[in-house]
């Protein structure tokens, strides 16, 4: 029995979604942590690692009050931008940003970090910019960095659940994503269905984690950190 | 020293003797209503009770895969006749309340008179408890196919995991309104926040609440005490001032 594939679908554009905005907006993040000596920089690496530890359910209860229309941030997007960002989509893909951004942070941050300073200098003296050196000369020497940090983001979004059942609302083809697919089916005592969907996940998982495995060893190999 | 040390362990002795708590398996639509139940129990018989809440389905699934609760408060009466056709349960389920489904709001534009025309032109999202495991959620939709307000309230239809979640979706104003129990909005932690409006009873049909008591009570006297003890005029009176009609 083939069970709707939506919500697969669903979590696939939702990963990606998540991981392309995490690329353009956690590799900088991780270029500034690496590099930068500011007093900040404890605090925002703090920030950036806090969903490790945070319960989901932390995360969806602030999320949902901050973006319900009555919240906050959820009123003045919904007054200016006409926007409501609790029970839909693009709702979702702010929480996994949110959600995922250490996976992403954290092993280019580690990489960048630990690229030689002379490396990025020699860069500056034959007359790079400074970001024309951390697109051309930095980042190409931690692609295996980028990449497990985009498999891992990917993946971790996959399997997001607790957050998802807070703020989705459990909308087929908007929010019902193959996490929240399996629990509903469990639910429901609907266990061949929930049997697709779990079966489909386990093959993902165990896929990902040997990429990520491969890309390691690859990185050792090659001297992705000259 | 010692005599007082001897009075301490012996004032500690019957927390230590007593019978472990009465475990309840409690639809979340009843959540205050029992808070308030279990409080009086234990006041007067000084028996424990240990509630879980969550929807009615959900616990049903709990109980056929070996959950230890020995009394379950259904929000309906289908999922306590499923499990005793099932052999989980140590007796026959009994009717012990009659739930009431209203429309809830804390919008200032809710209009409980015309609140038909209200949702069909509102714009926010209608919470209602998922339809497949929680009753509430299912005469919800009853409800709004009496009323043909399906096809407008569809696209906007959020899915709580229970009724108490569908009411936090609203108290949030995350979502406009939703169809929640009015146990829930009577309650001292909702009363007096928004508006809502009784579901005519010719909407849906009656959510009639069962109990049951389930295969691990048969080790816990205590169980049977409660299971009696919410058909007492106590417990009835508790009941009807959260607002549920009687059997």
């Amino acid at each position: 029995m083939i069970p709707d594939l939506a919500p697969l679908w669903l979590s696939a554009r939702l990963a990606l979604l998540t991981t392309l905005i995490l690329l353009v907006v956690g590799v900088p993040l991780a270029g500034w942590l690496a590099h930068r000596r500011s007093p900040l920089k404890p605090l925002v690496e703090t920030l950036v690692s806090m969903p490790l530890v945070l319960p989901p359910s932390v995360l969806g209860f602030y999320l949902l009050l901050f973006l319900s229309p009555t919240g906050s941030l959820g009123g003045w997007l919904r007054e200016t931008l006409g926007l409501q960002l609790v029970f839909s989509f693009p709702g979702l893909v702010l929480g996994s940003v949110l959600f995922s951004l250490p996976f992403m942070v954290q092993p280019v941050a580690a990489a960048l970090a630990a690229q030689p300073a002379s490396l990025r200098e020699a860069a500056w003296t034959l007359g790079r910019s400074r970001l024309g050196t951390f697109v051309a000369v930095e980042l190409p020497g931690v692609r295996a960095a980028l990449a497990a940090g985009a498999v891992m983001s990917f993946a971790h979004t996959v399997g997001e659940f607790g957050l998802v059942l807070m703020i989705g609302g459990n909308i087929p083809g908007v929010t019902q994503v193959a996490s929240i697919a399996v629990y509903q089916q469990v639910e429901q005592m609907n266990y061949p269905a929930a049997h697709v969907y779990a079966g489909i996940l386990c093959g993902f998982a165990f896929s990902v984690v040997l990429l990520v495995n491969l890309l390691r060893r690859y990185a050792d190999r090659h001297g992705a950190n000259p | 020293m010692k005599k007082t040390l001897l009075c301490t362990l012996l004032a500690l002795l019957p927390l230590v003797a007593s019978a472990s708590p009465v475990k309840v398996a409690v639809a979340a639509n009843m959540q205050y209503a029992f808070e308030d139940i279990a409080k009086a129990f234990t006041h007067d018989t000084g028996v424990a009770v240990q509630p879980s809440y969550s929807s009615s389905g959900k616990f049903a699934t709990q109980v056929m895969a070996g959950a230890p609760f020995e009394l379950f408060l259904s929000a309906d009466n289908t999922f306590p006749q499923k499990l005793q056709a099932a052999g989980f349960a140590a007796n026959a389920p009994k009717t012990y309340a009659i739930g009431t489904l209203v429309l809830w709001s804390l919008d200032s534009g809710f209009d409980g008179k015309n609140w038909h025309s209200w949702l069909k032109t509102a714009s926010g999202k209608v919470a209602v408890a998922n339809p497949q495991t929680a009753p509430y959620g299912t005469e919800a939709m009853h409800a709004l196919n009496y009323y043909h307000l399906r096809d407008s309230v569809l696209p906007r239809l959020v899915t709580g995991d229970s009724i108490g979640q569908t009411a936090q979706f609203v108290a949030s104003g995350a979502a406009q309104a939703g169809f929640v129990a009015k146990s829930q909005v009577v309650s001292a932690q909702m009363k007096g926040q928004g508006h809502w409006v009784e579901l005519p009873q010719e909407s849906h049909d009656p959510i009639v609440q069962d109990m049951v008591l389930l295969k691990p009570s048969t080790a816990n006297p205590d169980a049977k005490r409660l299971f009696d003890y919410l058909q007492s005029p106590a417990a009835r009176a508790i009941l009807q001032s959260y607002g549920y009609r009687l059997p």
